[in-house]
C-alpha cells in the first residue's frame, strides 16, 4: 500500500519537475549546469550536509518530542479553538468535491513539488547563493519548528471537529493516511510546517523574481494554496498557518544574513595551511 | 452631645467638642467600618459555575470528543461556563484514573459482563486508589452497603440485590451512563473461518480459527488495530495503555476465563471447588512461561499478592490499578503444592470466580519490579513501583502467543507458543491455530476497512467508529464478513465528587437531565448505540430502569436535543442552586 502511494508520488513529482524545468529554467541554464555542476555541488555541500543532519535528528526526535511535550503539558488546543474555531467551520462550509480534490492534490503533491522544484531551479543558476539560502532556510524551519513542538501541545481541527472534516483527505483518500502517518504526530500542529516551508519557497521566489519571474507567480499561487489546504482539510488552525508564515519569514531573513558568513572551504583551507606551516 | 458617632463610615464629624469624642469615636467607628468591609470582603463570591470537560481527541476516540462538545453545548445552555481539555489517551487516563485531576470527563467505561464490576467502580474504600476503582471519588456509606450485599449474595437473592444496587445508582448518578455503542468488526473469510465463535472482545477471540485452503498451517493472522497503544507498551497492569481489545491478554493466561455471556470457565486451572468461602483450584501440569520456566501454583499465588500490593509490603501500598477490584475479594492465598492453590473469600461464589480471571504473572520476572523506580533529579510519587511504569517489552507470559518483535507505534508481532496447554492432546479448549500473529496499527477506521478489503489484513480487532458503520453494512462483499459482537462498555459522563458542586447528588441528578441520550445516540453515533439508564448488560436491567423512550431515572429537561430553559432553571433552583436565567451561580 505504502509502496504504491510512494511510487505514484515519485512519478507525479518527477513529471511536474521536468515540465517546470523546461518552462522556467530553459536550455541555456541547463547547458551551463552541465559544465559547472561540480563547482556548484561543492559550494552547496556544507549546507546540504547540515540539512541532512537536521532532518535525521528530526526524524529521531519526532518520537521523543510528544513525550517531552506531555511532561511540560502546555496544551493550547482549547485556547485556539475558542479564539478561531468558527473560522474553520466557515471554511469547511465552502467545501465542494472539486475544491476537496484540488486541495488534497495540493496538500500532498503540490507541497512536495513546491519544495523540490526550487532546488533544481536554483541549482541551475551559476550563482549558488539562492540555493544555499534556500537550504539554510529549510534547515532553520525544521530546527525552529521542532523547538516549538516541544513546548506546545495542540491538536488540529480534525481532532476537535471530526464531523466537519470526515469527508476530506483521509476518508476520501485513505491511502494518504499511510503517507502522512509516517511524517506527522497529531499533537504537533503549531506552527504548520507545511505552511512555513511553502511560504519559505514563496519568499525565496520573491527574492529571485528577477531571474525566475514565472516561478515567482506559480510559487505564490501554490504557496497560498498549500496554506489554505492545511486549514481546508482540517489539519491546521489559522493560527498555525500564521505562525508558519512568521516562521518562514524568520527563517528566510536569518538565512539571508547567515549564508556566506562562514565558509567551510575557507576554514578547511586555513586549517590545512596552518598545519602545513608547522 | 454633638458629634456623636453612630456610623463611622458615613457621617463627617462636626464641631470642636467633637474632637475629644472623635478620638474614641474614631476608634470605635473605624473598627465598625473595617468590620463591615471585612464582612464584605471575606465573603466568598457566588460566581457562574465554570468547569472543564476532559476528553480525548478524535484520533483517540471520535465519539468522545463529539459527545464532549454536545455536552458542552447543553451545559452552556444551562448557564455554565465550559471549556474542553483534550488529552492523548494515555494522558487522559493518567489525569482521570491516576491523578484524579479533572472536573468532569466524557469517555468510555470498560464496564463488565457481570454487574459486580460496580463494586470496584463505586465503593468508597477505593476513593484514593488509581485505576477504574472509583475514579469519581464517590463515597456513600449506604451505597457501600448495597454494593456489599450484592457481592455477598448467591443465586436468586443476587438478582434482587443487583436490582437494589442499580436503583440506588440511578438515584445517586455518580456518573451519567449515556449509551452502549453497537460493536461492528470486519473479518475476511477467505483465509480463516470460525469468526463468530467468540466475541472479539474476549481472550479467546483469536483462538480456534479455522484456516481455509491449502498450506494453512504456517499462516500468519494479520490483525489491524486502530489504537496505537499496544505498540507503545505491553504492561498488563497499566491502566493508561490497556482498556479494551486485549492484545496484551494473548501473552498471558488466567486461571479461568470469562465468556461473553458472563460465565467463568476453567482455563489454566483444570477445575476448582467452592466450599463456603474457600476455593481450591487445581492447575494444569507442565505449563511453561515463554522463557522456558515452569509455571506453578507459586506463580499464581504470587500474582494475587502482587496485584494487591506491587510493593510487596512497602511503606505505601501500591495496588495494581488494573484487576484491583477482582482480586480485592481474595482474603488470603496459599499454594498447597506445585499444582494446587487455596484461596479464601468473604464474598459469594460469583464474585469469587471473577478473581480467577486475572493474568498469571511469572514471579521470577515481576518480583524485582516491586522496587521504586528512579529518575535522576525527580521525586517519585509514593505508591509508584517499577511494575506500574515499565513498558514490559518483551512480555513474558504463558499465553497462547509469544511476543517476537515490534516497531514502536507501527506493529507488534507474535508467534504461536507451541508449548501452550491448549495444543496438548486431550485438552478441549480453543487453541492458537495460526503460526504467527501480526498486529498492525492503523489509527482510522476508514483505512482499517480498506486494509481488510484489499486483503492486507484479516480482521479489525477494535470496533469500527460508528460513522463508517452504515457504509460497511451497505457494501456487501463475498469474502468479508461484518461481525456484530455484544458489548458492555459504555460512554458516560463522569463527575469528580471530590470537587464542589459535583459531590452533590442533587446537582448530578439535574446535570443528568441536561443530556438527551436518545438524541445523542442519533447525532453522535448515527443510531448505532442504545441509550441506557443503567450501565449493565440487558439481562440485569430491572424493570424500573428499562429504557422506555426516555430515561426513567433522569428524564431529559426538554425535547429533541433542545433544553427547556425555564425547566432547567427551576430544576437547579429546586436542587438548591441559584440561577439568574442566564447563568448558573454557585459558591465554590
Amino acid at each position: 500500500m505504502l509502496v504504491r502511494v510512494l511510487t505514484q508520488l515519485l512519478v507525479v513529482i518527477t513529471l511536474l519537475t521536468i515540465v517546470s524545468t523546461a518552462a522556467f529554467v530553459g536550455r541555456y541554464r541547463l547547458r551551463d549546469t552541465r559544465l559547472e555542476w561540480r563547482r556548484r555541488l561543492r559550494a552547496v555541500a556544507p549546507i546540504t550536509v547540515l540539512l541532512a543532519v537536521v532532518l535525521l535528528f528530526n526524524s529521531v526526535a519526532r518520537q521523543v518530542v510528544p513525550e517531552l511535550s506531555w511532561i511540560l503539558d502546555w496544551n493550547l488546543t482549547w485556547a485556539i479553538y475558542d479564539l478561531e474555531g468558527q473560522f474553520i467551520v466557515w471554511l469547511q462550509s465552502q467545501a465542494t468535491p472539486t475544491l476537496t480534490a484540488y486541495f488534497s492534490f495540493i496538500y500532498i503533491y503540490g507541497y512536495i513539488f513546491l519544495l523540490v522544484f526550487p532546488v533544481v531551479a536554483y541549482f541551475a543558476l551559476s550563482n549558488t547563493r539562492p540555493l544555499r539560502e534556500l537550504l539554510a532556510a529549510y534547515t532553520l524551519n525544521y530546527a525552529l519548528g521542532l523547538v516549538l513542538y516541544v513546548f506546545i501541545v495542540a491538536y488540529g481541527p480534525r481532532n476537535v471537529m471530526p464531523e466537519l472534516v470526515e469527508a476530506l483527505l483521509y476518508d476520501t483518500y485513505p491511502q494518504y493516511q499511510h503517507l502522512t502517518r509516517q511524517v506527522n504526530r497529531n499533537t504537533n500542529v503549531l506552527p504548520s510546517l507545511h505552511t512555513s516551508l511553502a511560504a519559505t519557497v514563496t519568499f525565496m521566489a520573491y527574492r529571485t523574481r528577477g531571474v525566475y519571474p514565472g516561478w515567482f507567480l506559480l510559487a505564490t499561487v501554490l504557496g497560498i494554496s498549500v496554506a489554505i489546504s492545511t486549514m481546508y482539510l482540517g489539519i491546521h488552525w489559522a493560527i498555525d498557518v500564521l505562525a508558519g508564515i512568521a516562521l518562514a519569514y524568520v527563517s528566510v531573513t536569518a538565512a539571508a544574513r547567515l549564508v556566506g558568513r562562514w565558509s567551510a572551504s575557507t576554514w578547511l583551507r586555513n586549517r590545512v595551511s596552518s598545519i602545513r606551516k608547522r | 452631645m454633638t458629634g456623636s458617632v453612630s456610623d463611622g463610615c458615613d457621617r463627617p464629624l462636626v464641631g470642636r467638642r467633637a474632637v475629644l469624642a472623635a478620638t474614641t469615636g474614631l476608634t470605635v467607628g473605624t473598627s465598625g467600618c473595617v468590620r463591615r468591609v471585612r464582612s464584605i470582603v471575606n465573603r466568598d463570591g457566588i460566581d457562574q459555575l465554570s468547569l472543564t470537560i476532559t476528553t480525548v481527541p478524535a484520533d483517540g476516540d471520535r465519539e468522545s470528543i463529539l459527545l464532549a462538545r454536545a455536552v458542552r453545548a447543553a451545559f452552556e445552555d444551562a448557564g455554565m461556563d465550559v471549556r474542553i481539555e483534550m488529552r492523548s489517551q494515555e494522558e487522559f487516563f493518567r489525569s482521570v484514573l491516576i491523578n484524579h485531576d479533572f472536573d468532569v470527563y466524557v469517555g468510555q467505561h470498560p464496564g463488565g459482563v457481570d454487574p459486580d464490576y460496580l463494586y470496584e467502580a463505586l465503593h468508597s474504600r477505593y476513593v484514593d486508589e488509581a485505576g477504574w476503582q472509583n475514579p469519581f471519588g464517590f463515597s456513600n456509606l449506604a451505597f457501600d452497603d448495597v454494593l456489599e450485599a450484592q457481592r455477598a449474595a448467591d443465586g436468586d437473592d443476587r438478582e434482587e440485590a443487583v436490582a437494589d444496587t442499580l436503583e440506588a445508582l440511578a438515584a445517586e448518578q455518580p456518573f451519567v451512563p449515556i449509551c452502549v455503542p453497537d460493536e461492528y468488526r470486519l473479518a475476511r473469510t477467505d483465509r480463516f473461518d470460525g469468526w463468530d465463535d467468540a466475541s472479539l472482545a474476549t481472550r479467546t477471540a483469536l483462538l480456534g480459527l479455522e484456516p481455509v485452503g491449502d498450506d494453512a498451517d504456517d499462516r500468519t493472522l494479520r490483525v489491524v488495530h486502530t489504537d496505537a497503544r499496544p505498540a507503545e507498551n505491553l504492561n498488563p497492569l497499566m491502566v493508561e495503555y490497556r482498556d479494551q481489545g486485549g492484545i496484551a491478554d494473548l501473552v498471558y493466561d488466567s486461571l479461568a476465563t470469562e465468556t461473553d455471556d458472563g460465565d467463568v470457565t476453567p482455563w489454566l486451572a483444570t477445575d476448582w471447588e467452592w466450599d463456603d468461602g474457600t476455593m481450591t483450584v487445581d492447575l494444569r501440569e507442565d505449563c511453561q512461561f515463554h522463557d522456558g520456566e515452569t509455571l506453578t501454583a507459586e506463580d499464581a499465588a504470587f500474582t494475587y499478592r502482587f496485584l494487591a500490593d506491587t510493593t510487596l509490603g512497602g511503606d505505601v501500598a501500591a495496588p495494581s490499578p488494573r484487576y484491583r477490584g477482582r482480586v480485592a475479594s481474595v482474603e488470603s492465598v496459599d499454594d498447597l503444592d506445585e499444582h494446587r492453590l487455596e484461596l479464601s473469600f468473604e464474598t459469594g461464589a460469583p464474585a469469587a470466580e471473577r478473581a480467577l480471571t486475572v493474568p498469571v504473572l511469572p514471579k521470577h520476572v515481576w518480583e524485582e519490579r516491586s522496587e521504586v523506580p528512579s529518575v535522576p533529579g525527580v521525586r517519585v510519587a509514593g505508591g509508584t513501583t517499577e511494575a506500574l511504569v515499565t513498558d514490559n517489552v518483551p512480555p513474558i507470559g504463558s499465553g497462547p502467543f509469544r511476543f517476537t518483535e515490534w516497531q514502536e507505534r507501527d506493529y507488534v508481532a507474535f508467534e504461536r507458543f507451541d508449548d501452550h496447554f491448549t495444543l496438548e492432546d486431550g485438552v478441549d479448549r480453543p487453541e492458537p491455530t495460526v503460526a504467527a500473529l501480526r498486529v498492525s496499527i492503523d489509527p482510522r477506521s476508514t483505512s482499517a476497512i480498506e486494509r481488510v478489503a484489499d486483503n492486507d489484513a484479516d480482521v479489525t480487532t477494535l470496533p469500527l467508529e460508528s460513522y463508517v458503520v452504515d457504509d460497511v453494512l451497505e457494501s456487501s462483499r463475498e469474502d468479508v464478513r461484518v461481525l456484530e459482537t455484544p458489548s458492555w462498555s459504555f460512554y458516560h459522563l463522569g463527575f469528580n465528587a471530590r470537587k464542589a458542586p459535583f459531590g452533590n447528588p442533587r446537582f448530578r441528578r439535574v446535570v443528568g437531565r441536561l443530556l438527551d441520550k436518545e438524541w445523542l445516540v442519533e447525532d453522535v453515533f448515527d443510531g448505532h448505540a442504545r441509550p441506557v439508564a443503567t450501565p449493565v448488560t440487558p439481562e440485569w436491567v430491572p424493570d424500573a430502569l428499562e429504557w422506555n423512550g426516555e430515561d426513567p431515572a433522569v428524564p431529559f429537561l426538554g425535547e429533541g436535543g433542545r433544553l427547556n430553559e425555564t425547566a432547567v432553571r427551576d430544576a437547579f433552583e429546586d436542587a438548591g442552586f441559584r440561577h439568574d436565567g442566564d447563568r448558573l451561580r454557585v459558591s465554590r
